[in-house]
């Protein structure tokens, strides 16, 4: 089929496709990591990278593969990448590292990528699908930042780990707590998707 | 450079060896798990055959020359292979539960490609499919009908002759070839009629990706040998005074020829009416012969309908259902016959069902 | 080393205070899928169960005499993901062969199980605290009996939802976020019992 246009890929994967709050996919790292903008905005990163160099590489190994052992390929392509990821976290910021804890290694299990990779990469060509993961990344991205900015603000008072709140603020603990992302996460889709819903309902049903 | 690929060496080949030592281990478990050991099947208390366990019951059969009908290839969706399984079948499966009735459960009736044999069975199957045979045949002639639909003459080598009635279907096998490594089997409607009976003709549409149709496109020739089982199937014209309304779409043509080649005139005498859709000018095929049929036989009616014409087509346009609409006053004192994809089967057996016929005037062949 | 609990505490502990679901958020892609209906959500649930005992075992197995042996410990993502896809498989094999009524009953969700994050979160996090042999099974199964848990009250709820009208935009994902937070809020009250780490 003929190569999607590059802005019509990228915008997918950022709204109209956008992974979270359509697809419903990757939450479990969602909820973890956004009671810290800063863990976020790591996590986000690494995520977006990973996302657009697996689908870039199982893009390149499309044709190569038999379908017997596709996931299995697929599988490895995104570890490889996030073993790598993982190793350069641990050297460069530990801390950070620290607090993500396993939750980097779970990028391999996270459904985003294996879906885009089976959905995307393995029928369309290498460009494609690199701007593909970055939208994807980016819609992801953007959700997680969203709610991480509440979180942290409405949890510590801080942002980024400087106090925005001043002393008044009685710290919203449940923020930062499961239940805290949880509701976040709920109210975050149940938003998007009702503006998605004004925006395209005319075109197509929810 | 090689200092990076001889650093990353020892990862590499250890994941290499731990993947291969795994996938050892995978292969001997199943060797020893899934091993069933020999198991007997007693068919209709007559014939007991012995075959070792691990597959489908309709593919077992199929092994020892017993060959239950089946469209879908045992994919559980045409429901066509019910056996009754008197003992050894196991619970019902979820995936039957859709296709049988309460009565059918109660008589243990199953599906067979759904059933595994794990252990020694007795079932009980239709006699007729005790006459179902394999046949031998060589390709005479592959011929193109249209961009994407063939035309295959089969001529019998082993046993010379076959039997059968204009509408019913043999079950062809697509055997391994690169890029399929199991072997597998699609039915299709024979397209000539009984008359001629040292060869069969087929109709066959291209299916993208489909295990068949690609062995058919893309590696048989003339002059190989294919092998087939049949025939199979109910859809025969059925003898009475009705008038006889006829719709089929793509290659669902073929029953349809090999009634109309049949007995022509038994069809005339019935006011036959032949609706065919398709999308565009390039779908339709065998417009010779039916132009042929009418010139010799005027009662009868062949009506195409196309629902993408281009410029200078002055025939029927829309979708079939709407043309059946328009043409079709009443449903009194017809049979209706279909053959073609279940979507658009459904859509017509509606249209009829409005116009007043009932269900036992209405005869269709599924493309499951 | 590893830490002083017993395998009893581990186990009430992963199910109840360190619920993998509702505290670690482990497993939710498919938990916000199948919960709608309560025998998939029970067949789900026993699953999952079954493939973090025995996993979680094996992958401490691996990692303690395997991998630290080996110095392999930066390819330990790749190795468990290795051991958990096959340990299903054999799983699959295993329960086809002596119970076909168990294998149609949670078969069929088998092979979603490899890559749902759960199994190998909870490999991951029994790395971390390394935990030793018997605290590793009970962690997994532990685990496995908190997120069968979960999902079946999960399950339960929206049984009930089906006939409550929502805001547009709220049903499916939406909602059933929500009601996780409400559980997880009980849940937290369970915290502090148990220390696991």
């Amino acid at each position: 089929m003929p190569a999607p246009k590059t802005n019509r890929v990228f915008m997918d994967g950022v709204w109209h496709e956008n992974p979270v709050f359509r697809q419903v996919l990757g939450i479990c790292s969602t909820l973890a990591v956004t009671n810290l903008l800063r863990n976020t905005l790591v996590m986000v990163a690494g995520l977006i990278w990973t996302a657009a160099m697996a689908n870039v590489t199982f893009s390149l190994l499309r044709n190569a593969t038999p379908r017997r052992i596709r996931i299995m390929v697929q599988v490895l392509v995104i570890s490889t990448y996030v073993i790598v990821l993982h190793l350069v976290l641990q050297a460069y910021l530990p801390e950070i590292s620290r607090d993500l804890g396993p939750y980097v290694g779970l990028i391999i299990t996270n459904c985003i990528l294996m879906g885009r990779l089976e959905a995307f990469a393995s029928s369309n060509p290498p460009w494609p699908s690199f701007v593909d993961g970055i939208g994807c990344g980016v819609g992801y991205g953007f959700i997680l930042i969203g709610i991480a900015v509440v979180r942290e603000i409405l949890g510590f008072g801080t942002v980024l780990g400087f106090p925005v709140m001043g002393a008044w603020w009685t710290r919203w603990t449940l923020m930062v707590m499961p239940a805290g992302a949880f509701f976040m996460l709920g109210v975050f889709v149940w938003a998007c998707r009702r503006i998605w819903m004004a925006g395209e309902g005319k075109e197509k049903p929810a | 450079m090689i200092d990076f690929l001889l650093a990353i060496l020892p990862s590499v080949a250890f994941l290499s060896l731990m993947a291969g030592v795994l996938a050892l281990l995978l292969v001997i478990a199943e060797a020893h798990i899934s091993n069933y050991g020999e198991c007997k099947i007693v068919v209709n208390d007559e014939k007991e055959i012995a075959i070792a366990g691990g597959q489908s019951l309709l593919a077992s059969l199929a092994a020892r020359g017993i060959f239950l009908p089946s469209a879908c290839g045992g994919r559980g969706t045409c429901a066509y292979c019910k056996a009754k399984v008197l003992e050894g079948g196991g619970p019902l499966l979820p995936t039957e539960e859709p296709y049988l009735t309460d009565d059918e459960r109660k008589e243990n009736v199953r599906l067979a490609c759904q059933v595994k044999v794990r252990n020694d069975l007795k079932i009980d199957i239709p006699e007729e499919l005790f006459n179902i045979r394999e046949y031998r045949a060589r390709v005479a002639r592959i011929a193109d009908l249209t961009y994407d639909i063939k035309e295959l003459r089969l001529e019998l080598t082993r046993p010379e002759t076959i039997k059968f009635k204009a509408g019913q279907y043999v079950q062809l096998r697509a055997p391994k070839y690169p890029g399929n490594n199991q072997e597998a089997y699609r039915a299709y409607s024979v397209a000539s009629p009984p008359s001629d009976n040292r060869a069969i003709e087929l109709v066959i549409r291209k299916v993208p990706g489909g295990v068949c149709t690609t062995y058919v496109f893309e590696h048989l020739k003339e002059g190989d040998e294919v092998v087939f089982n049949g025939p199979y199937g109910e859809f025969t014209l059925c003898a009475s005074d009705a008038q006889v309304v006829l719709v089929a779409g793509g290659s669902g043509f073929a029953p349809i020829r090999a009634m109309l080649l049949d007995n022509p005139e038994e069809l005339e005498r019935r006011n036959a009416r032949f609706f065919f859709g398709a999308n565009e000018k390039r779908d339709l095929f065998y417009t010779d012969l039916m132009k042929d049929i009418t010139e010799k036989h005027p009662g009868i009616e062949f009506i195409p309908v196309l629902s993408r014409p281009s410029n200078g087509w002055d025939g029927e346009t829309g979708l079939i259902t709407q043309a059946l609409e328009r043409r079709l006053e009443n449903a009194d004192g017809k049979e209706f016959y279909l053959c073609g994809s279940p979507g658009m089967i459904d859509a017509c057996v509606a249209i009829f069902t409005k116009k007043g016929a009932s269900d036992d005037a209405i005869f269709y062949d599924k493309f499951a | 080393m590893s830490p002083p609990y017993t395998p009893l505490v581990i186990l009430v502990g992963a199910a109840f205070t360190e619920n993998i679901l509702l505290v670690n958020y482990l497993g939710m892609c498919s938990f916000l899928g199948v919960s709608r209906e309560m025998k998939a959500a029970a067949g789900l649930g026993a699953a999952v169960t079954l493939v973090l005992s025995v996993s979680c075992t094996l992958n401490y197995l691996v990692n303690t005499y395997v991998l630290m042996r080996l110095d392999m410990l930066h390819l330990q993502f790749i190795a468990f993901m290795l051991i958990i896809a096959a340990t299903v498989q054999l799983l699959e094999m295993i329960i086809e062969r002596f119970s076909p009524r168990l294998y149609y009953a949670l078969g069929i969700f088998l092979p979603l199980i490899t890559v749902n994050c759960a199994i190998l979160g909870v490999c991951l996090f029994m790395s971390i605290r390394n935990y030793n042999l018997a605290q590793s099974a009970a962690y997994g199964a532990g685990s496995g009996v908190g997120w069968w848990l979960a999902i079946v009250a999960m399950a339960g709820i929206r049984q009930r939802l089906q006939t409550a009208r929502l805001p547009k935009g709220l049903d499916g994902p939406g909602i059933t976020l929500i009601i996780a937070g409400i559980m997880a809020l009980a849940f937290t009250g369970l915290a502090g019992m148990l220390n696991i780490r």
